[in-house]
């Protein structure tokens, strides 16, 4: 029965890549409903990804919107060598960094913008959301390098190699980065379940 | 392995643990469609070139601001002794040598992720045809330089435009894309007024101690 089961699950997933595939062709050829569709599709996860890159929610959602954009433009030179998801996610990563770049890093900032962030995002969570909405505060309240890395690697579960070409920086950096991110988390985390236990 | 980084080693287990079951997908607050709907109706529907060209201001008066300019670049690359038998090259016709100033001083925007203003486009076609009988009638030597360094800017072009296929949005790769362009066209810019300088120039025209003949 288990073995019926992933057939039926791999089936599922090629019909869904020949879907896809179908969507990108389309909106490539200037099929706006079809890009709508790939929105649809998308939309979710990179927003997550904005949300937490930026820890900030309007920025975000600019971002989400300003990745779509350029996905647009540049879909009729896309190849299907990557997913369309993959390609997105890096869209979605150079538009967080430019707007950065733009707001000189000051997003982020400040306990309200940390705890709306972490509200939102916990409010998807499906295990604890009291312990996620402090694990996403604390990352909202990280600094923007430490963030973006922690985030890529420890989140979306890309390798070094890769979070350095998305952040356009070295492989040590973004280990030091990492591992910056996890001490702030740690002792951020050690201290709010103090608070807790005193409370 | 000591007890210390035995006890570092399970919080780091236990964070990551704790990161791995974060959601990875949530929804934006408010549905974004409408205002991406409203911002991608331009390549449905393609505009006219002012709405894009507002978008990036910058690259239209880095472009205005180089092609305007006077440059160096072909005297570089065509020595004194063609110059002086360029000064055989049938005069152009006047109106050929109107339109290509025209097409030239025009502001030129690149559009993003090297999307290239229609405009452009048409003028660049145009010049580029333009030149290509000029460049024809230089001599051999002169004319190979010249090839080679467009052949070899064109080549960088596409090479950027296949790398911002696959990153989107890389402001190093739109930077290079721009600043490719702009090379080309300054160059562009400088073969037609080099060619037609000469072309009206007097035969007996006085050559500098540099051999610049001309005045760029």
């Amino acid at each position: 029965m288990a073995y019926a089961g992933e057939v039926v699950d791999e089936l599922q997933r090629a019909r869904e890549a020949a879907e896809e595939r179908r969507l990108v062709t389309s909106a490539a050829d200037g099929s706006a409903a079809a890009f709508e569709q790939l929105y649809r599709r998308h939309s979710a996860r990179i927003h997550a990804l904005c949300l937490r890159m930026t820890g900030n929610v309007a920025t975000a959602e600019d971002c989400t919107q300003e990745a779509f954009v350029q996905a647009w433009r540049n879909l009729p030179r896309f190849e299907t060598r990557s997913a369309f998801g993959t390609w997105l996610h890096r869209i979605a990563v150079n538009a967080v960094l430019q707007q950065a770049r733009r707001r000189g890093e000051s997003l982020g900032a400040g306990d309200s913008i940390e705890r709306e962030v972490a509200d939102v995002l916990a409010d998807h969570a499906t295990v604890d959301p009291g312990r996620s909405r402090d694990l996403e505060a604390a990352i909202a309240g990280l600094p923007p390098g430490a963030r973006h890395v922690l985030v890529l690697v420890g989140v979306y579960g890309h390798s070094h190699e890769e979070a350095s070409q998305l952040l356009g920086i070295a492989v040590g950096t973004c280990k030091a980065q990492l591992h910056r991110a996890r001490a702030l988390l740690s002792a951020r985390l050690g201290e709010t379940e103090r608070n807790h236990d005193a409370g | 392995m000591t007890q210390d980084e035995r006890t570092a080693q399970d919080a780091a287990a236990r964070l990551d643990a704790r990161l791995g079951e974060l959601p990875l997908e949530v929804a934006p607050g408010r549905d974004l469609w409408l205002d991406i709907a409203a911002r991608i109706e331009e390549r449905a529907q393609p505009v006219a070139s002012t709405t894009r060209r507002a978008s990036w201001p910058w690259q239209a008066a880095a472009a205005v601001v180089l092609v305007a300019g006077s440059s160096l670049l072909t005297a570089s690359l065509l020595d004194r002794n063609v110059l002086v038998q360029q000064s055989a090259v049938p005069a152009v016709r006047a109106n050929a040598h109107a339109a290509s100033d025209a097409a030239v001083v025009m502001p030129a925007a690149f559009g993003p992720a090297g999307q290239l203003d229609l405009e452009y486009v048409a003028a660049r076609r145009q010049l580029t045809q333009m030149l290509d009988q000029r460049i024809a009638a230089l001599p051999t030597s002169a004319r190979a330089k010249l090839e080679f360094n467009l052949g070899e800017m064109r080549r960088a072009a596409d090479e950027i435009n296949a790398a911002l296929a696959e990153q989107p949005g890389d402001p190093l790769l739109e930077e290079l894309l721009l600043k490719t362009y702009q090379d080309e066209l300054a160059m562009l810019s400088n073969i037609s007024q080099l060619t037609s300088s000469l072309a009206n120039a007097p035969a007996n025209m006085p050559v500098s101690p540099n051999g610049e003949r001309m005045q760029l």
